[in-house]
């Protein structure tokens, strides 16, 4: 029986040692497992932290260098940090002193300041905020500001930043420009003004002279010998001549671009509509090689630019059969016209001169020279370039471009 | 044809010898009043007793711009009838613009040459010959 009992106790024994040893080589081995977990856990932890400064470090450096003021403030509007640009753009420093946005803005514009803080907290930005700010030495400048709400980890709000830009000078200068563009635009209506104004003293004389000198005639009939009456005539034609100066004078002066009278012409018709306009002789013909394009622009500049030029061309022809072909060639971007005809020609030496005001070469009665004056000056309104070519005696053909 | 009553309101010398002239030379009887001086000009119709069938009026002159003195007479509840031409050698849109806003009869420029300047106010004044107009004279007025 002992011996019977003492068998029993011997296997409970083993088997007890036996499940002693493989709890211990569990646990062994969980051991094992939770050390390496702690090794991997305080690996992360390193990798964290050196994520976290250089996280810190770069945002330092941003707050430091960043060129535009920045400025951190709690819901109070209380400023918690500034950079440097914000110190010296306001003058104040957080480190000394308790600074408050309300104390910064100016007065008149604390109520636009009161709401849009409410709606930078509510929608958490707010771009493009212009408000007029008064720095520590009373200096006042207008402010552009950019700013956003920055919150905690349960996405609860818990201060504000802004970057703000100091745009004093700029609008000072936007200002500056819309007055001189403003004062310009008055100062042109003036010299149009001036201009009819001059035209008018001039004329007026003129047709003084021109009734005192028809006074003389008419009493004195008969009694002037051949001679003076041909002296009559003349002062008659010089006072046509100054009359016709004088209106071209004006005429020059009050070419300018009036970008309200822009529209979509059509060549074709300005040049139909100037053949019923112009006196055209019998002997001569008007040639449009090509179909002409719609430009943009105002109606009357391409009338009077295409006027003139076919006015000269019919003015200086001196040939039995008259011929003036008008064409055009499309280019990239702009249209390159042409005014072609076998008329007089021009010498080389006066192709730029006869640009200039007053320039005319020929003595012709209705001609002042500022007929093409007038052409150039339209043609550099819409950013073109005029240019001639001519066989002297044998014709000229006008080159002009129009941007598109 | 009626006679014309007419003010001319000009204040150079010669245009007023020129418009003189064309009326003898053209024999028309009408009468032209006015003292080739603006301010007298104007103490003239302010009396309303003298007043004119027909107004010509120069737009630039020294002493008061003629615009001006169109408002006057629109402004006024008897002289507004008389219909005013303007007469001048400025054929600036913005003038001729602002007068018919405020209300003429007519816009003439002046030629330079005599014969034309002859020839227009022939048939500007054969115009307003032909036609019915208020009488403005209140003295002479009948109810």
């Amino acid at each position: 029986m002992n011996q019977q009992l003492e068998g029993i106790l011997l296997r409970a024994l083993k088997r007890e040692k036996g499940a002693r040893k493989a709890a211990e080589k569990i646990l062994e081995g969980k051991s094992t497992e939770f050390y390496d977990l702690t090794q991997k856990l305080k690996k992360s932890n390193f990798k964290l932290e050196k994520l976290i400064a250089e996280k810190s470090s770069e945002l330092r450096g941003v707050f430091e260098n960043i060129v535009d003021a920045y400025v951190v403030m709690d819901l109070r509007g209380n400023v918690i940090k500034m950079n440097e640009p914000a110190t010296s753009l306001l003058g104040y420093d957080n480190n000394q002193e308790n600074i408050n946005l309300f104390t910064l803005v100016d007065v008149s514009e604390v109520e636009k300041v009161k709401k849009s803080y409410s709606k930078l907290i509510n929608n958490g930005s707010i771009t493009n905020f212009q408000v007029k700010i008064n720095t520590k030495s009373n200096d006042q400048k207008l402010v552009h500001i950019n700013a956003s709400i920055i919150y905690d980890e349960n996405h609860k709000a818990i201060a504000a930043q802004g970057i703000v830009r100091d745009i004093t000078e700029i609008k000072n200068l936007e200002l500056q420009k819309e007055k001189l563009l403003l004062k310009l635009g008055k100062s042109n209506d003036e010299l149009q003004e001036y201009a009819h104004i001059v035209s008018h003293d001039l004329k007026s004389p003129l047709s003084s002279i021109y009734a005192l000198v028809s006074w003389l005639k008419e009493d004195n009939i008969g009694k002037f010998d051949k001679n003076s009456l041909q002296n009559f005539g003349h002062i008659e034609s010089t006072l046509e001549k100054m009359e016709l100066l004088i209106s071209d004078v004006l005429l020059y002066s009050s070419v300018s671009l009036d970008e309200s009278k822009k529209l979509n012409v059509d060549l074709n018709i300005v040049i139909e509509d100037l053949k019923k306009i112009i006196f055209i002789p019998s002997h001569i013909k008007i040639n449009v090689k090509n179909k002409l394009p719609v430009v943009f622009g105002e109606r009357t500049k391409f009338q009077q630019l295409f006027q003139n030029l076919i006015g000269n061309a019919i003015k200086f022809n001196n040939k039995k059969n008259g011929l003036i072909e008008i064409d055009v060639s499309e280019k990239k971007s702009f249209y390159q016209f042409s005014i072609k005809d076998n008329g007089v020609g021009i010498e080389k030496k006066y192709h730029d001169k006869i640009f200039k005001i007053f320039h005319s070469l020929n003595d012709h009665k209705d001609s002042t020279g500022i007929g093409l004056s007038i052409v150039k000056k339209i043609i550099d309104l819409y950013n073109g370039n005029i240019w001639i070519e001519s066989d002297y005696g044998k014709g000229t053909t006008f080159h002009f471009t129009l941007k598109k | 044809m009626k006679t014309l009553k007419i003010l001319l309101i000009e204040d150079d010398a010669i245009e007023v010898m020129k418009f003189n002239r064309t009326i003898s030379k053209l024999k028309l009887n009408h009468e032209i009043i006015g003292a080739n001086n603006v301010e007298d000009d104007l103490k003239l119709l302010a009396q309303k007793t003298n007043l004119p069938n027909i107004i010509l009026l120069d737009l630039n002159m020294p002493k008061i711009n003629g615009i001006e003195f169109l408002s006057i007479l629109k402004n006024d509840d008897t002289l507004k009838y008389i219909p005013t031409i303007i007469l001048t050698t400025s054929n600036n849109q913005k003038d001729l613009i602002a007068c018919y806003e405020i209300g003429i009869a007519g816009y003439v420029l002046k030629p330079l040459k005599y014969e034309d300047y002859v020839s227009k106010i022939e048939k500007l004044l054969a115009y307003w010959s032909i036609n019915e107009l208020k009488n403005t004279n209140e003295r002479n007025r009948t109810y």
